[in-house]
């Protein structure tokens, strides 16, 4: 178990290297200049090496790799080239749209998928299970930007009982900080909760389908009767895997409901950040996104091999 | 692995009765139907749209669907049917190239990690792990900012994006066969690696290439969508129905046909791919297929019965 | 039993959400109605704009994010009058001119202080204008005549000019640009702070929102609204439904499609006024084959800016073939070009250009009317046998692009420009720093040159006349139209003015009661 967690943990560490490799590197391919950009349309030579040497554009690429990722270790991740604020505080200040976002969304998700995919497996080929099957079929087909305007259109708009866009923080107002995110969590909440729906049934069905359950069906008991909590139990673990999945997802910026929702999330950074040409601001999101689905990855194979105690290689 | 055996089996029967049994499905026939209406739309676009996808009229802009126009018309006065069907033809452009490029490489690299293992393996799936740990729109709207907006770009963006998907599959699935009675046995008189590779463990491993294939395709119609949303991926004036949302979701109020209708054909293209995976999921899945034809054999002795009292 | 309990759990979870719905409701009721609960945000005023700033130092942003946002905050010496943007006396109480027209001394106003309560003397005007002036910042070219600031004494400040500059005031007030800063300020800290005169102070920039707290101590009166706060809401539909549903109380980003039906809803009042900003074509005159003037005349006898400004703006637009619109003091009435595809193809032929055409026209989703207009203007050039290629490139790309020369042509706008000189100097002169297009033709050069010395008005006028015809005629710039300022607030708010020049100022606002 343990010696499991070190190496998962150093394979993560190694990917994470490889990913900083690979942001680094894509973010230096992009063309244009950030300095030029960042001085906007008229500047003169000097203003213009100034800024390029404190941004240590003027170094070798492979140094300027090595200093960048030697201060974001340490949780310096350098300043914008547009606003010129640490990269660490613009992340920092847009986390919480993007937790509350993505919490609201799996919990939305959960609401949806649990019961309706428990419902369906336990009655395959119910009204129920062909209603479940087809709506979440059609959950996972739509565009999530789509959906997002359909829902702006029809209760922001026409019924007007959420607002349609914008973010209020928590700390401002609690409960305008729900209303705000009812909308975007709905939106993204339904396709990841078609996702888990689907999830659910076959790990259901499966676990149902297991030997001891179908010894005790064998026995003539109903299939509520055998839902035990070992059958949830079984069932649930490869939803926990593929929750955690969704979640990484959803902390990595769905970045175009975000915009749709002017909803000032990471997605929303990164996007500004690649229009702008803002390297550092670009790098550190990118490199922050990765972090965050590489470790909740860690977390839930981790959790998984725990729960599910065959799994040990 | 019960697959092992497969090759032995004669292969076109087998075919025909998974077509057979693919088709059997209402959600698979569903899907066969559109895509096979789809295709024949995007090859015969001319023919079949009312008009020019670019003709701008703006004195007829932001027409009801009517008589003159079916789908009614956009703010630039163009008819939106017509901008529908040139737009499939988009869609299915960028979903077959970018799925057939990630398709290319990444069974390539499921291929080689998974048959030679060892470091190969490990490099390989750790390149993938890289690619894999970036949020996928995220890395497609990177490499679009290096080569610039546009279809072709697109393409390629997104085929890169769910490379690693295909490697992943491909690998597990070698993994499979690798070791198979029937490998083994090629191995041991002499077969040379491309093909024993080729010949019998890329086939072996098919299925779930297969499936995942379909369920690309329907991520990657999605994912030129969001792209052209943005901005990022077609450009005007070429109608992509990505593009004709972006454009249509500031009139959603005064002309709901302009979004609506690209809308729902991305919903009936996407549906597609992903009811067709589901079916050949099951058609595949040596287990399911079983099952599936039980309860076929089942269902067609109790045909009056009511669904889900099969059991 | 089994469906009992899929029943159970289903309506556990639509009751949460209709929960959520209804104790909501009862929330907007309350801060709807009184909003004198706890909060204490009676006079909260939520201003929806389209952008987030760039950066909120006035001297080198360019962004008319930041400016929506600067224009409450900062002071200038002189501000343009809401009615007709003639310069009025702001920080500077008055001012005179030497015979000569070479020096310039402005009185301060006093008693006058910053936000962070340092008074506003002379030196801090010197300090502001040499900075622009000596670190070539964003505005630098409108001291392009100024040879000395000084200040005098603490209430006096000097220019001296190399040459009569008798746009002067508009130069250092047409904007938040050209702001007064304290000398004490930390500059590094001015992308994200502010420290200014003006009757709000900022409070706090964020991702979401900038928030800005009436200033008690302004030199004016202070405003009746405890504050503001700038939204930033991409999507148009998404502000007005904002707007409706009592989110913001006033926004700009208003669809142009939107504005017929808003004009008779009551619960939104709608400003439209016809706009100083113009939008137009610009082929690139040192690239084959549009360095050739008649091709460029084929392209503007081949448009049809009518459709062209329906499509882009409905009917907020008016279509006009040179830079300043009608209205002003200074709009040249000269249209020479008509729709003519045949004396378009005549044009062509003639120069020589017999086979089928590129054009590569470079548009930016940051402004989404040059990707609509492009479509149009793409359909118009075709009977003509010139393929459009549109080039839709984000901002970034688009300036880059379009300073490197890497264009055929591109289309874009000019905002919130006041004199002539502001509308013709930089983009027309032979290397003036806008003309991007390389447009150099010295009968232009030499009637911008007159025209920029010259004193008398009348004079002034004609001179600027002939340069616009001059313009035109070349085809430098392919002007297109001059849109409307439009914005909305909700019903009630009064002390706010839709302005030609689009400055966004909240200090007279009040809030109904």
């Amino acid at each position: 178990m343990t010696a499991l967690a070190v190496r998962r943990t150093l394979q993560a560490v190694v990917v994470l290297l490889g990913v900083s490799v690979v942001t680094f590197a894509l973010v230096h391919l992009v063309p244009g200049d950030p300095v030029r950009l960042a001085l906007g349309t008229r500047f003169d030579q000097a203003t213009y090496d100034a800024l390029r040497e404190r941004a240590g554009l003027d170094q070798p690429l492979v140094v300027q790799y090595l200093q960048w990722i030697g201060r974001a270790v340490t949780g310096d991740l350098g300043v914008s080239f547009r606003s010129g604020d640490p990269v660490t505080a613009l992340i920092l200040e847009r986390l919480p749209a993007t937790l509350s976002l993505a919490l609201a969304s799996i919990l939305v998700a959960l609401l949806i998928a649990v019961p309706l995919g428990t419902a369906s497996a336990l009655r395959p080929r119910s009204f129920v299970d062909g209603a479940a099957t087809v709506l979440s079929q059609i959950g996972i087909s739509v565009p999530e930007f789509w959906m997002g305007i359909m829902l702006i259109l029809l209760f922001a708009g026409t019924l007007g009982w959420f607002p349609s866009s914008g973010y209020v923080p928590f700390t401002e107002d609690p409960a305008l900080w729900l209303r705000s995110l009812v909308l975007p969590a709905v939106t993204t909440g339904l396709v990841s909760g078609s996702v888990l729906t689907r999830f659910t049934r076959s790990s259901v069905l499966e676990a149902l389908g297991a030997e001891h359950v179908r010894t005790a069906r064998a026995k003539g008991l109903p299939p509520r009767a055998v839902l035990d909590w070992h059958v949830l139990r079984n069932a649930l673990l490869p939803l926990v895997t593929v929750t955690g999945v969704q979640l990484a997802y959803l902390l990595s910026g769905v970045v175009v409901v975000e915009i749709v929702f002017a909803w000032p999330g990471l997605g929303q950074l990164a996007l500004q950040a690649v229009e702008a040409r803002d390297y550092p601001v670009l790098q550190g999101a990118v490199l922050l996104f990765a972090f965050v689905f590489l470790l909740l990855n860690l977390v839930v194979d981790l959790l998984y091999s725990r729960l599910d105690p065959r799994i040990s290689a | 692995m019960s697959a092992a055996a497969a090759p032995v089996r004669p292969r076109r029967n087998r075919f025909l009765a998974g077509a057979r049994l693919l088709l059997g499905s209402p959600p698979a026939l569903f899907a066969a139907l559109v895509l096979v209406g789809v295709v024949l739309v995007a090859l015969f676009d001319d023919q079949v749209a009312p008009s020019g996808a670019n003709d701008v009229d703006v004195q007829q802009r932001l027409q009801p669907p009517g008589a003159g126009h079916w789908f009614g018309t956009d703010d630039l006065g163009r008819d939106v049917l017509s901008r529908v069907v040139l737009g499939a033809k988009v869609s299915l452009q960028v979903g077959v190239v970018a799925v057939g490029f990630s398709l290319v490489c990444g069974v390539l690299v499921g291929l080689f990690a998974g048959f030679y293992g060892r470091w190969l393996d490990t490099a390989l799936m750790r390149l993938m792990d890289v690619l894999f740990a970036f949020p996928a729109m995220l890395l497609a709207i990177a490499v679009i900012a290096i080569l610039g907006p546009g279809t072709t770009n697109a393409m390629i963006a997104i085929g890169i994006t769910y490379t690693p998907v295909f490697a992943r599959v491909t690998r597990a699935a070698v993994l499979g066969v690798r070791e198979s009675v029937f490998v083994r046995a090629s191995r041991s008189v002499g077969a040379s690696d491309p093909r024993l590779l080729f010949r019998h463990v890329l086939p072996n491993a098919l299925p779930p290439i297969i499936v995942q294939t379909s369920v690309s395709l329907a991520f990657a119609v999605l994912a030129e969508a969001a792209l052209s949303f943005v901005g990022l991926g077609t450009q005007p004036p070429a109608p992509s129905w990505g593009r004709m949302l972006a454009e249509g979701r500031g009139y959603v109020d005064l002309a709901w046909w302009i979004a609506v209708f690209p809308g729902l054909a991305i919903v009936v293209l996407v549906l597609a791919f992903n009811l067709l995976g589901d079916g050949l999921r099951d058609v595949l899945d040596p287990q399911q297929r079983s099952a599936l034809e039980a309860a076929r054999a089942r269902s067609g002795r109790r045909r009056r019965r009511t669904p889900g009292r099969t059991s | 039993m089994r469906r009992r309990t899929v029943l159970t759990s289903l309506a556990a979870s639509s009751i949460a959400v209709a929960g959520c719905s209804t104790g909501e409701g009862v929330d907007t009721g309350g801060a709807g109605e009184t909003g004198g609960g706890g909060g204490g945000d009676a006079a909260a005023f939520v201003a929806a704009i389209s952008a987030q700033p760039d950066q909120l130092d006035p001297h080198k942003t360019t962004a008319y994010a930041s400016f929506q946002v600067l224009e409450n905050v900062y002071d200038t010496l002189v501000v343009p009058s809401a009615d007709d943007l003639s310069m009025q006396p702001s920080l500077a109480t008055g001012w005179t001119t030497s015979d000569d027209q070479l020096t310039w001394t402005f009185t301060l106003r006093e008693g006058v202080v910053f936000h962070d309560g340092s008074p506003f003397t002379a030196e801090d005007v010197v300090f502001s204008y040499r900075r622009i002036i000596d670190q070539q910042l964003a505005n630098s070219a409108r001291f392009a005549s100024v040879a000395d600031v000084v200040a005098q004494d603490p209430t006096r400040v000097v220019l001296t000019l190399s040459a009569p500059t008798p746009n002067l005031l508009s130069n250092i007030g047409g904007f938040k640009g050209m702001a007064i800063l304290p000398r004490s300020v930390d500059e590094a800290s001015l992308t994200t702070k502010a420290v200014g005169t003006g009757p709000f102070r900022l409070e706090s920039s964020g991702a979401g929102e900038i928030a800005l707290t009436r200033f008690e101590d302004h030199w004016g009166q202070a405003p009746s609204i405890d504050g503001v706060t700038f939204q930033f809401i991409t999507e148009p539909a998404a502000a007005l439904t904002a707007l409706t549903g009592d989110q913001v109380q006033w926004t700009d980003n208003v669809p142009a499609q939107q504005v017929a039906s808003l004009a008779g809803d009551d619960a939104v009042e709608l400003g439209q006024v016809a706009s100083v900003d113009y939008w137009y074509l610009a082929m690139n005159c040192a690239k084959a084959p549009f360095d050739s003037r008649d091709v460029r005349r084929a392209v503007a006898f081949a448009l049809d800016r009518e459709a062209i400004t329906e499509a882009a703006r409905f009917d907020t637009a008016r279509v006009n073939q040179t830079a300043i619109p009608e209205g002003s003091e200074w709009h040249h009435d000269y249209a020479p070009f008509t729709t003519d595809v045949d004396q378009a193809k005549s044009l062509l032929a003639g120069a020589g250009v017999g086979g089928p055409l590129t054009m590569g026209l470079m548009v930016t989703s940051e402004y989404p009317e040059t990707v609509t207009a492009a479509q149009v203007i793409a359909s118009q050039l075709e009977p003509l046998g010139i393929t459009v290629d549109i080039q839709t490139e984000d901002f970034a790309t688009w300036l880059d692009r379009q300073g490197r020369g890497d264009f055929d042509a591109f289309m874009l706008g000019w905002l919130g420009n006041i004199d002539p000189a502001d509308f013709y100097n930089e983009q027309h002169r032979t290397d003036g720093p806008n003309n991007y297009q390389k447009y150099s033709n010295p009968v232009t050069d030499d009637l911008l040159d007159r025209a920029g010395v010259e004193g008398d008005r009348a004079t002034r006028k004609s001179l600027y006349d002939q340069a616009a015809q001059q313009i035109v005629d070349d085809v430098s710039y392919l002007y297109l139209y001059n849109p409307d300022a439009i914005q909305a607030w909700k019903p009630g708010i009064t002390g706010y003015e839709t302005r030609a020049d689009k400055a966004v100022d909240f200090e007279t606002v009040t809030l109904p009661s």
